[in-house]
């Protein structure tokens, strides 16, 4: 079984700290990461290796730094990658970003599967992964939480939906996006490691494969960004102290008026 | 002029409650654009009665598309029908849910009517000068609003946060059409099948469409503590939260999980417990419209977003509350009677 | 509460008067309710906690040096205090009297790039200045990073150290200037920005450790090094103790110098990835070692791993993990940062000991803490910095126990655990200083011939004994046979 995993590297949101005037991020300085919903992504992949036997083929577009988010994958268990990095990818919104990822997928041997993450911490839209599916023509299940049975043709998912899960079987090849309930990802092993950081890394640029120039980056995506605000977050409120008897009834009078005058009990 | 849509969803026999905060959103960008609001439903077992209500409460026409083939969500086939209604009627515009449903489809449909697409907005509106839509969505776990516009494509699309605005009031007397668009086999893409539907046991899980959420965190210190979470969440009809570090010492299934890796939620009331306040978990709940926290840490960052915080032992606190809401309770009906 | 080896005066009207003479009225504290933070610090209130009759935020050495004056002539205890964050009740006014806070000299003096220094005053939050610096790109390493909130000026007093002094060493080691107010209230500059200083006793290094008994420091020169920029870690698993231990030595002498070398016995490594729900394989683990190495080029920190982890395979670890982003790091370390708090959810009553034995010794700690666990019925589980020797071996109350049992079987556990680490050649306290919550134990198992020394040096000192009395040691009275 072939696996496609497309993978993102964020800013570190754990590492990011606020500003205690604004209550904004501040992101310089903050470390790149692996997109902590992609480790499930990866995990699943390298569970169903382990199971079923398979290859898989890490994919990320970025800056060339990204090659570390590569690396870090196949320290896990993925197989190799393809770093997609050139300027004219820069700007690229999910359209352009998954035309390039698909084009890209369609031009390996073959593949069974592809696996997103369910969305990026960052931009945090999840559309990647199903524009994707649209774009190589083939079924896709979303915020699957489990897989069920692969067969040689088939594999058969739960999607996480609202109040429930939806059971689907689809033919091979497919293309799922996780939730993290799918997997439980493993730390890097010291070989695992070595073996990354001596797997060559291609690095594909808008000259490597037959992209359509006008479906790359800025000049490929439908939407703009025309604003950015910070909105103040803060909000001011009332802090009260319940640190002994009497101070926790008044506190909680304190909190009932102002849920009744809320109009929220 | 072509028109402003938003598309309806339906659980098999009824409507959810976000189609109509869809269309209170539709109806505001309709009147600005002066076009009429139309509401897309694809599925279900839908009477007549229930699609008035679409109307009632501010479509102008209504696109019904039925067939037992339909019953099911998948993607492929909606996405198909979707495509097609969009290059036969051209809309101005199309609102979605944020839902798993509507942010599976959508990104689908924008590679098929080749459009742009913005995730997740929290704010919709018309720019007056050329018409266009202006969708609003926070990005980098809220941090920042950022305003995005489909320039050259049509429709432009969007998906909308649930509970991010409020349905309007049903008016009996508003009148408009119900299309039947009839359905052909072409339509289903069959490569996918549907084995089943598994209820989740737990009812308290659905967080983004409850007005109430009551959420716990590390300060709980062990899950069985969820206990009292839930005995408040049953107090206040509200459904349960957690934080990342809660389901990550397994207290409690992700499902409930609020924050940057969890759900995103805009509920009326977020009622924060032994939570501390990382970005992870402020990014899930900067639009919900009254946060409260308790928290025995008095530097928790939960203090500074929440509208109104006790700084307190949670084990103390919480158990007092429900005693004495239940007073307060008793107090009223007592009252009454 | 008089002592019991010299007679105190309490505190007046008049002496309040005249130390708001000295530092105006809002240095000087009297509210019961806000001298309730000068009364404890992060050992238990219950046990240690004692109120001060008064404190004081002077926001000069000058002020300090007043007050200090004022209480040796008037004989009233003055304790001094930094953060609060201490563990063994070093700050604590046990006697009363004067608690002298240096909350409120708080200033970054000047950053030397030119000379790798910095001078500030006692009261810095350490935290800051090592932000401060780190803008230049350089580093005081002296820093335990174990809290946020803790100050120059009480690391400089306990000496403190933390995970990092494996490579690192303690605060001591970047302390090279000091200006101190003396038990009788001299100002005194020892050392300076100097590299090297023997021009008579180097009187700064005994100033370091020793608690506040022998003065108060109100500024420091430190020295600074370059800010490492990169770091990795490693997570090893090992069947047992022994296995884990030996590896120390060998990485040591292949010339590695690892940033941390932490250690956790299996009940730490259980309950701790239980708590947490952690994936890894850590049921079958005997022991596991976090081992940090950092460095300022990303390349040689990413070669010293591999190196590192294949010593380690090659020397009885079952497996290594590798952690070299802020992800996978902090998964690492929160199995190590949260082995107490995990034991909190089964009994949040503990105690927290510090003992440190020559590292080739921990193994033999061990099975020792097994039997103290097995015998008293309490979990004794043994973490710290391996690297030094350093074990925070935690006493945790059995919830089955009766607060009464407990009381009774502490200081029974406590007293043969530092009978253990005596005849391993070990001391009681590695880096949490000996304050009041171990001075009994330190009179019992201390050489009386250099506990007499350190008396001796204390009477040099502090003629009146007012300067943080009855810290590490009791004084006996002048002219009395000193009691050990």
């Amino acid at each position: 079984m072939n696996i496609v995993i497309p993978i993102k590297q964020v800013p570190d949101s754990n590492k990011v700290k606020m500003d205690p005037e604004s209550g904004t991020m501040m992101r310089e300085g903050v470390e790149a990461v692996v997109n902590p919903l992609d480790l499930y992504s990866i995990q699943l992949g390298v569970d169903l290796k382990e199971k079923y036997g398979a290859s898989i083929t890490v994919i990320s577009m970025g800056p060339p730094k990204a090659a570390k988010a590569i690396r870090e994958a196949i320290s896990m268990g993925c197989d190799d990658g393809i770093l997609l990095s050139d300027k004219k990818f820069g700007g690229s919104d999910t359209w352009a970003t998954s035309y390039t990822i698909a084009e890209t997928i369609k031009s390996l041997p073959a593949y069974d599967l592809v696996i997103f993450g369910e969305r990026a911490t960052d931009g945090d839209t999840g559309q990647v992964g199903p524009c994707t599916a649209a774009w190589l023509d083939v079924p896709l299940a979303s915020y699957v939480a489990s897989v069920d049975a692969v067969t040689d043709d088939s594999i058969e998912v739960e999607r996480m939906v609202e109040g429930g899960y939806q059971k689907l079987r689809l033919p091979k090849p497919a293309v799922l996006t996780v939730v993290k309930e799918i997997a439980a990802p493993m730390l890097p092993t010291l070989s695992g490691k070595k073996r990354a950081r001596r797997t060559e890394i291609p690095t594909y640029t808008a000259e490597s494969l037959p992209f359509e120039d006008a479906n790359l980056g800025l000049k490929g995506s439908p939407t703009r960004v025309v604003k950015i605000r910070t909105p103040k977050v803060s909000r001011e409120g009332r802090v009260v102290h319940a640190t002994d008897g009497e101070g926790t009834e008044g506190a909680l009078d304190e909190l009932i008026a102002y849920l009744k005058e809320k109009e929220l009990v | 002029m072509s028109f402003v849509w938003t598309l309806a969803e339906q659980d098999g026999t009824s409507l959810k409650g976000v189609s109509f905060e869809l269309l209170a959103r539709g109806r505001t960008l309709a009147d600005k654009l002066e076009t009429k609001l139309a509401s897309v439903v694809i599925g279900g077992k839908l009477s007549e009665e229930q699609l008035q209500e679409l109307i009632h409460r501010g479509a102008d026409e209504v696109y019904y598309i039925k067939n037992d083939a339909l019953d099911d969500f998948v993607v492929e086939t909606y996405s198909r029908i979707l495509v097609k209604l969009i290059e036969q009627y051209d809309p101005h515009t199309i609102l979605a849910a944020a839902t798993t449903t509507g942010r599976t489809l959508m990104p689908h449909v924008s590679i098929g009517a080749d459009t742009g697409l913005t995730a997740d907005c929290t704010d919709l509106d018309i720019d007056p000068e050329t018409g266009q839509l202006l969708q609003t969505r926070p990005a980098i776990g809220g941090n920042i609003m950022a305003t995005i516009k489909t320039p050259y494509k049509r429709p432009q699309m969007a998906t909308v946060r649930p509970k991010s605005s409020r349905p309007l009031e049903a008016d009996t007397t508003r009148e408009g059409k119900i299309i039947e668009v009839p359905f052909e086999e072409s339509f289903v893409d069959g490569r996918v099948e549907v084995l089943g539907y598994r209820h989740n046991e737990d009812e308290d899980v659905d967080i983004q469409e409850a007005e109430m959420v009551i959420s716990g965190g590390r300060g709980l210190k062990k899950g069985d503590n969820f206990e009292i979470i839930r005995k408040l969440a049953t107090r206040f009809d509200a459904a349960i939260g957690a934080s990342r570090d809660a389901v990550d010492r397994g207290w409690i299934s992700y499902p409930h999980q609020v924050g940057l890796s969890g759900k995103t939620i805009s509920p009326k009331l977020y009622f924060a417990c032994g939570i501390s306040g990382s970005i992870q978990q402020l990014a899930g709940i900067k639009t919900a419209e009254t946060i409260v926290a308790v928290n025995n840490d008095p530097e928790a960052n939960i203090h500074k977003i929440a509208d109104f915080s006790i700084v307190g032992d949670l084990f103390e606190v919480l158990p007092r509350l429900i005693e004495k809401l239940d007073e307060n309770g008793k107090k009223a009906t007592g009252g009454k009677s | 509460m008089k002592g019991a080896t010299m007679e105190y005066n309490t505190i007046n009207k008049k002496i309040v008067d005249e130390l708001i003479g000295i530092l105006g009225e809002r240095n000087v504290i009297t509210d019961h309710e806000k001298l309730e933070t000068y009364s404890h610090d992060e050992t238990p209130a219950d046990v240690y906690g004692h109120m001060p009759d008064v404190a004081v935020t002077p926001t000069t050495s000058e002020e300090v040096a007043e007050v200090v004056k004022l209480a040796n002539r008037e004989l009233i205890p003055i304790t001094p205090r930094g953060a609060g964050s201490g563990l063994s009740g070093g700050s604590i006014p046990h006697l009363g009297g004067i608690s002298l806070s240096v909350e409120k000299m708080n200033k970054i003096i000047e950053i030397d790039y030119s000379n790798m220094v910095a001078v500030a005053e006692a009261g810095i939050v350490t935290n800051e200045l090592n932000n401060a610096v780190a803008e230049k790109g350089l580093l005081f390493a002296g820093y335990p990073m174990s809290l946020q909130s803790c100050y120059l000026g009480g690391n400089i007093a306990e000496n403190a150290g933390g995970g990092k002094a494996v490579k690192y060493g303690v605060t001591g080691r970047y302390i090279i200037g000091l200006e101190l107010v003396t038990p009788t209230g001299d100002i005194v500059e020892l050392g300076g920005k100097l590299s090297k200083d023997v021009t008579g006793y180097d009187l700064k290094q005994l100033i370091v450790g020793s608690e506040g008994t022998l003065g108060i420091v109100t500024k420091a020169t430190v020295k600074l090094i370059g800010l490492p920029t990169a770091k990795g870690n490693l997570l090893c698993l090992f069947n047992s103790p022994q296995e884990a231990i030996d590896t120390v030595p060998i990485l040591m002498g292949r010339g590695l110098v690892p940033t941390s070398i932490e250690f956790m016995d299996q009940s730490s490594v259980q309950t701790s990835c239980n708590y947490l729900n952690e994936n890894l394989p850590y049921e079958d683990a005997g022991a596991m070692l976090l081992i940090e190495l950092d460095g300022t080029d990303p390349e040689q920190v990413e070669n010293d791993l591999e190196t590192t982890g294949d010593i380690l395979m090659d020397n009885g670890a079952t497996e290594v993990y590798v952690a070299d982003n802020s992800t996978t790091q902090e998964r690492v370390w929160s199995v190590r940062r949260n082995i107490a708090e995990a034991f909190k959810v089964y009994s949040p009553v503990q105690s927290l000991e510090d003992i440190v034995v020559p590292y080739a010794s921990i193994p033999d700690m061990i099975p020792e803490l097994e039997r103290l666990s097995k015998e008293f019925d309490t979990a004794i589980p043994c973490y710290g910095h391996a690297g030094d020797g350093n074990l925070h071996a935690t006493l945790v109350k059995n919830p089955a126990h009766s607060e009464k049992y407990w009381h009774e079987i502490e200081p029974r556990i406590l007293r043969e655990l530092y009978r253990i680490t005596h005849k391993l050649g070990g001391k009681i306290s590695g880096e949490h200083g000996i304050g009041i919550k171990r001075k009994s134990y330190m009179a019992e198992i201390a050489d009386p011939k250099e506990l007499a020394l350190m008396q001796g040096i204390k009477r040099a000192w502090d003629p009146n004994n007012i300067m943080n009395p009855g810290k590490i040691f009791e004084l006996a009275p002048v002219g009395a046979p000193e009691v050990a």
